[in-house]
């Protein structure tokens, strides 16, 4: 087990590196530069600006150059938000998203596993129907619709909450149902169906039959079985959510990481970017990895060799 | 939560107790937008748009930015509150030379920086040199190009010197210098900068090569000749003492004073940026020199600035500090608005659709002319708009009056200039369409149609440049017209979006033709853009850069141009540039006119609107006027706590007079009156 | 003849399910309103143009029309800004996005399930390194992807047979869908990754049971162990991950379309009629209201259709 960790620590890194390469690939195969604006500049001004980013080198010195930088774990300096690095940029705009996404993801996880667990052993049950309808409800309003309705009632009718901007534990109410809802949709679902194919399992029928009380066949045995696909849901959604979700963060006007990624795209400000999709990959590894070795702990049955 | 019938009975209880709030509080307040009360902190609070680049004035071209140095910076001249006319600043007056090709700054002695030191000349030497630097890489450099070898430095260019003389550039092709007369007095290096234009050539040797080889006379002159680069002391800028500041061009310009409120032209410290180099911008080491100073930089938050104490002009500045915060999303923009967490917000964010509801609010919406157009360029080297026909028949089949209905806010385009924001130029443009109407001998009621929106005339106009247009059912068909080889294409966003579905309709109902959308996301349409890469039409925007008309007349002139249409022709560069040397500003008006219409018979693209002014300030926000570049002096802004005297009916906020505002104003400008 | 004996059980198998499926009713609700959706979203647009003379892009000439107006009898669903006929809107919206839905899933679903169970059943080094593939595609922004896509295949240098496909379902003249038909196939390269996780993690806890070992230890080869004993028996969690999928990608595309690098105009989809709609949700809720309620309903049946078929095909419940 132990190697298998470290195994699978020591390939992040190049793994990252490979991310960083492909994304830089499409960059650059990406029309526009990061300079281009509604008005076209004057080829001897373009000229200047490629000379002072190192734009007018040969690509593959540009390359290299950029990746003994970041080897190193230097990402440079934004090229449109100038004098500030990388690296600054995302430790101050991590907290943002980080905040708002893993609250926004534990309340979920609550609330999905709640209802998923309930539907499913009250299977076709008035709670079964209802908190599932509730669910696909989630799943079915987009967080750009959910976001602007909340708004509307809790900021503009009921005068209860900021319309947006961070500030203060009022702020973020908001944002992380908004965010939550359609998490604790997906889990809940998920749940709901890993559990009913778990709870037909041999081992659970073994488990009832050796006359344990049901409490225990869920809590010590079914419950770790039905988890499985909501833990292989779980890895990505939580580096992702982590990293920054733009249209919350764009209705509620929070300075999160997922927006000034998005943002980093279309303005093609390609250190940052490389910054930002460096992280995400590390972060995205480690969290698989963690969601791998949990699948060892809640189901006996999976090895790793 | 465990039963949802409680909880569908909750959420309907909530939207009930929702609709009664809601009733209580619009009842009571509605003739405001949302909350409406006053910061008692004195502390402006605006929302600037999309996060500022940086706070490098020399570096980012954009207008939320603009508006931020605009509080941070001062330059030689601000823009007037209203008008956009300079007025003083840092220079306190100036002089002209007769033919417009030479400026005398006078600059206050009071002037600092916000370290507490003095604001001289030579700063301004600096910050222009800075500006025009290869290795500052500006993008708005262009708007300096008038300096007197401005261009050369920035473009690396080198000097042909031969013997003790250089080489001129009137001898190789370039334009004959009027001789200019000259004020201040005569130095050294006014001498040599009023001396004949240089010939400059390029710095690469390879480029410069090929252009002398074109050239058999420059190639028999440059042998033995020696490459001089310029420097940047041979740009046309001049400390004469510590407050005189003197500034040659290589052309007369008669908006040059006006260009000079641009981010480009104000001061950048030399002081914190030799110090610091590309950190000097940090909240640690930033020197600014404007009315406000920072306070706190808080990216994609807030940038906090407070009343810096050391500006000269101290005592009149009203606001004890203002917070910008970027937020883009226009939704996001109006909902905090509405919730009372900004005072005011930035152009061009009021939804199409929310239009004819906040336009009720009349004390807060503002909605005036703009200096800023949308049109369709047309790639006029591609097949089948290639064909002037072809592009006139498209131009008319669209009902500009129409669109700008549909639009709401905006008036209707139909040449280059927008109407109603140079009113001298609206004038002589009237009269030169008299003139040709007559030379023309067209009858007035069919002249004022012409180049106007005739659906008629543009199936005749289509089917004579040989694509047939023929009835087909209650609409039109015109089957031989490649509609797979035309697109409409324009960047993602809503206002485009629904002018461009609306223009397809119109084409499709007046000519049968439908032409295919392609909206792309903006870097990409960028570059077909601006590389004339596309099939067809292609959606641009122009914002005026200065307070003079030929900001847009100019937009197809030279190769390449701002127009991206393709579009170059040297009868229409030969009338700007005859316009340009004409030194009664009636007269230039004239040529001018003559020159935009010349061009719209080429019809390299459809105009379509006039843009307005589309945002709104709370009614306690005082001496902030909707001008044609949304540009606001802060220093004129105040917050009024009583509200007897909050703004009414903000449509006459042009007309009438805020007496402290117009004290305030007509102190600045009193020293260049008295100085004329 | 061992061979025949397999088909006959195949085919009984979904006959089974098909019964037990149909014994559900609100599976079959589900079913139902899909197949109406489906109806409406092909002959819908004929229809309205034929009664009202309505489409999706009709803008109308008199310029005191062009503005939202709420439903009337003459407008079911009311208008948009530009006075079009939200109703025909929607239709039309309704073929993309299903088409989004249907074609996406079916692209993340071919490759996932295929994916995740070879990576599950093989295990190992394989195992590893294909789900390392995973995590690299994964970290890779979409957007990005779909840019450098929509670039290099966009416009005339679109292949062949998008453009052929796009015109076969979108019906001729319809230059402007070819884009939407890469979008379609670009999200489903990039929705299969979850997919595959999914899968893979079901396979690596069904893959020790008794079941398999009986089928290895019969000579079954890795083949049909993967696709005919453990790929079914991971259908639960699969059917309903792939309901899952459909309204993810139908957001995704409203979301690429909002940037430009989805559905063009006057085009409309369910994702950018709502998204359209929410801007003006304080004023003229109808705009939201109507596409809103339409996709919610078909995504309410898609999903209880996607319950009763995992109920249906779920080996396990067969013993009861």
């Amino acid at each position: 087990m132990l190697s298998f960790i470290i195994r699978r620590l020591l390939i992040i890194i190049p793994m990252a590196l490979l991310v960083v390469t492909l994304t830089w690939a499409l960059v650059r195969i990406a029309p526009g530069n990061f300079y281009s604006a509604e008005k076209k500049l004057p080829s001897a001004v373009e000229a200047n600006i490629r000379k002072k980013y190192g734009l007018d080198k040969p690509w593959y010195t540009q390359y290299g150059m950029m990746m003994s930088n970041i080897v190193r774990g230097d990402f440079g300096d934004s090229l449109k938000y100038q004098g500030q690095s990388v690296n600054e940029i995302i430790r101050r705009h991590l907290p943002y998203s980080a905040v708002i996404g893993l609250l926004g993801y534990l309340l979920a996880l609550a609330i999905g596993l709640t209802a998923g667990t309930v539907a499913a052993l009250k299977q076709n049950s008035g709670f079964d129907y209802g908190s599932m309808s509730l669910a696909m409800l989630g799943l079915s309003v987009p967080n750009f619709v959910l976001g602007p309705i909340l708004v509307l009632v809790f900021s503009f009718w009921l005068y209860l909450l900021p319309p947006g901007r961070w500030g203060g534990v009022s702020g973020i109410i908001l944002p992380v149902i908004t965010l939550s809802a359609i998490y604790a949709a997906y889990i809940a679902r998920l749940t709901r169906a890993g559990m009913l194919e778990v709870m037909r399992s041999d081992y659970i029928r073994t488990a009832r039959a050796k006359g344990l009380d049901e409490k225990t066949v869920l809590l010590r045995h079914a419950i770790r079985g039905g988890l499985i696909p909501v833990l292989s849901f779980t890895g990505p959604a939580l580096a992702a959510l982590l990293a920054g979700t733009v249209v919350v963060e764009k209705v509620f006007a929070i300075p999160g990481l997922g927006n000034i990624f998005i943002q980093a795209v279309l303005n093609r400000d390609e250190p940052l970017i490389l910054g930002v999709v460096a992280f995400l990959s590390i972060l995205i590894m480690i969290f698989n990895l963690i969601v791998d070795i949990a699948y060892g702990f809640l189901d006996p049955r999976i090895r790793y060799e | 939560m465990k039963d949802p019938r409680r909880l569908s009975q909750f959420l309907v209880l909530m939207f009930c107790i929702g609709l009664l709030v809601n009733g209580c509080t619009s009842s009571a307040n509605s003739r405001y937008f949302g909350k409406t009360v006053a910061p008692k902190d004195n502390i402006l609070r605006y929302v600037s748009g999309s996060e500022p680049e940086t706070l490098d004035p020399h570096i980012s071209s954009g207008q939320p930015e603009a508006r931020i140095y605009m509080a941070i910076y001062e330059g030689l001249v601000e823009y007037g509150p209203k008008d956009m006319q300079p007025i003083p600043a840092i220079a306190k007056s100036w002089e002209i030379s007769s033919n417009v090709d030479e400026f005398v700054f006078h600059l206050r002695d009071n002037a600092k920086w916000s370290d507490g030191t003095a604001i001289t000349a030579n700063d301004f030497v600096y910050s222009f040199r800075r500006g025009f630097a290869a290795d500052t890489a500006s993008s708005s450099t262009e708007l300096g190009f008038f300096i007197k070898y401005a261009e050369a430095f920035n473009g690396g260019q080198v000097f042909v010197k031969k013997g003790d003389s250089f080489l001129l550039a009137k001898d190789y092709g370039g334009e004959e210098q009027k001789p200019s007369t000259g004020i201040g007095p005569d130095t050294d290096f006014h001498k040599f900068v009023q001396s004949p234009i240089r010939l400059t050539l390029d710095g690469d040797e390879k480029k410069r090569a090929k252009q002398i080889d074109a050239d058999p006379k420059l190639k028999a002159a440059v042998a033995g000749a020696e490459f001089v680069p310029v420097k940047a002391e041979d740009i046309g800028v001049e400390a004469i003492d510590n407050y005189t500041l003197r500034v040659t061009l290589r052309q007369p310009a008669p908006f040059f004073i006006g260009l000079l409120a641009h981010q480009f032209f104000r001061l950048v410290p030399k002081q914190a940026i030799d110090k610091w180099g590309k950190e000097w911008t940090r909240k640690e080491h930033i020197v600014t020199c404007g009315a406000f100073r920072i306070k706190e930089i808080r990216p994609y938050d807030a940038l906090i600035l407070e009343k810096d104490p050391n500006y000269w002009d101290a005592a009149n500045v009203h606001l004890d500090g203002i917070a910008f915060y970027p937020v883009e999303d226009n939704a996001t923009i109006l909902n905090l608005y509405k919730g009372g967490s900004v005072d005011a917000f930035l152009n061009h964010t009021v939804l199409t659709s929310w239009i004819e509801q906040v336009r009720a609010f009349k004390d807060e919406y503002m909605n005036f002319p703009e200096n800023s157009t949308a049109y369709y360029s047309m790639n006029v080297t591609r097949p089948p708009f290639n064909d002037p026909k072809v592009r006139k028949a498209f131009a008319m089949a669209v009902d500009n009056d129409a669109l700008s209905n549909f639009r709401k806010i905006t008036k209707p385009l139909y040449d280059l200039t927008p109407t109603g924001i140079f009113p001298e130029y609206d004038k002589a443009r009237a009269k030169v369409s008299e003139e040709i109407r007559k030379e023309r001998n067209i009858a007035p009621d069919v002249w004022a149609k012409y180049g106007k929106f005739d659906a008629e005339r543009a199936r005749k106009t289509l089917t004579e440049a040989g694509f047939p247009v023929q009835k087909s059912g209650d609409g039109w068909a015109c089957p031989t017209f490649p509609t797979d080889k035309v697109s409409l294409m324009f960047n993602t966003n809503e206002n485009n979006r629904s002018i461009a579905e609306f223009v397809q309709a119109q084409w499709r109902q007046n000519l049968g033709i439908t032409v295919p959308l392609k909206s792309q996301e903006f870097k990409t349409f960028l570059k077909d853009r601006h590389e004339v890469q596309y099939d067809g039409l292609a959606q641009s925007l122009w914002s005026g850069d200065y307070m003079d008309p030929y900001t847009f007349v100019g937009l197809h002139y030279g190769y390449p141009n701002n127009g991206d249409a393709g579009f170059n022709d040297p009868k229409y560069n030969k009338m700007l540039d005859d316009a340009n040397a004409e030194l009664d500003p009636a007269k230039r008006y004239e040529m001018l006119a003559r020159a935009e219409f010349y061009l719209m018979e080429q019809q390299p693209s459809i105009p379509l609107t006039i843009n307005a002014t589309n945002w709104m300030k709370k009614p306690y926000v005082k001496g902030m006027y909707p001008n044609p570049g949304t540009l606001l002096p802060w220093k004129f802004v105040y917050i009024e706590q009583d509200p007897a005297k909050w703004d009414k009916d903000v449509e006459n906020v042009m007309a009438e007079s805020d007496p402290q505002v117009e004290k305030q104003l007509q102190e600045l400008t009193a020293t260049q009156k008295t100085a004329k | 003849m061992g061979e025949n004996i397999e088909i006959v059980k195949g085919a009984s198998l979904w006959r089974d399910a098909w019964r037990r499926l149909r014994r559900n009713k609100l599976a079959m609700f589900g079913l139902g309103v899909i197949a109406f959706m489906i109806v409406a979203v092909i002959i819908g647009p004929a229809i309205i143009k034929w009664t009202t003379g309505y489409t999706y892009d009709f803008i109308p000439t008199d310029r005191d029309l062009v503005k939202a107006m709420p439903p009337s009898w003459r407008h079911l669903m009311g208008t948009d800004d530009a006075g079009r006929d939200i109703f025909a809107r929607v239709l039309q919206g309704g073929r993309i996005s299903l088409m989004v839905g249907v074609i996406s899933t079916t692209v993340s679903l071919m490759i996932g399930v295929s994916y995740g169970a070879t990576a599950g059943y093989l295990g190992g080094r394989i195992d590893n390194l294909m789900m390392r593939i995973v995590d690299i595609l994964y970290s890779i922004p979409y957007i990005l992807i779909v840019i450098v896509l929509l670039s290099v295949f966009g416009g005339p240098s679109t292949p062949e047979w998008i453009q052929w496909l796009s015109t076969t379902l979108g019906g001729a003249g319809n230059q402007g869908l070819s884009q939407i038909f890469l979008l379609f196939f670009a999200l489903g390269l990039v929705s299969w990754l979850t997919m595959a996780r999914v899968v893979r993690g079901q396979i690596l806890s069904l893959k020790n049971q008794e079941f398999v070992l009986a089928a290895k230890a019969t000579g079954v080869s890795t083949f049909g162990i993967i696709f005919r004993h453990l790929v079914p028996n991971a259908l639960g969690p699969v059917i309903v991950y792939a309901t899952l999928t459909v309204p993810s990608v139908m957001l995704t595309e409203a979301f690429l379309s909002y940037l430009g690098l989805g559905v063009q105009p006057p085009y409309a989809s369910w994702g950018s009629l709502a998204s359209d709609g929410v801007k003006n949700i304080a004023i003229f809720p109808w705009q939201l209201l109507f596409p809103g309620l339409t996709m919610a309903l078909t995504l309410f049946s898609l999903n209880f259709l996607g319950d009763g078929l995992r109920d249906a095909l779920d080996p396990q419940t067969r013993k009861f």
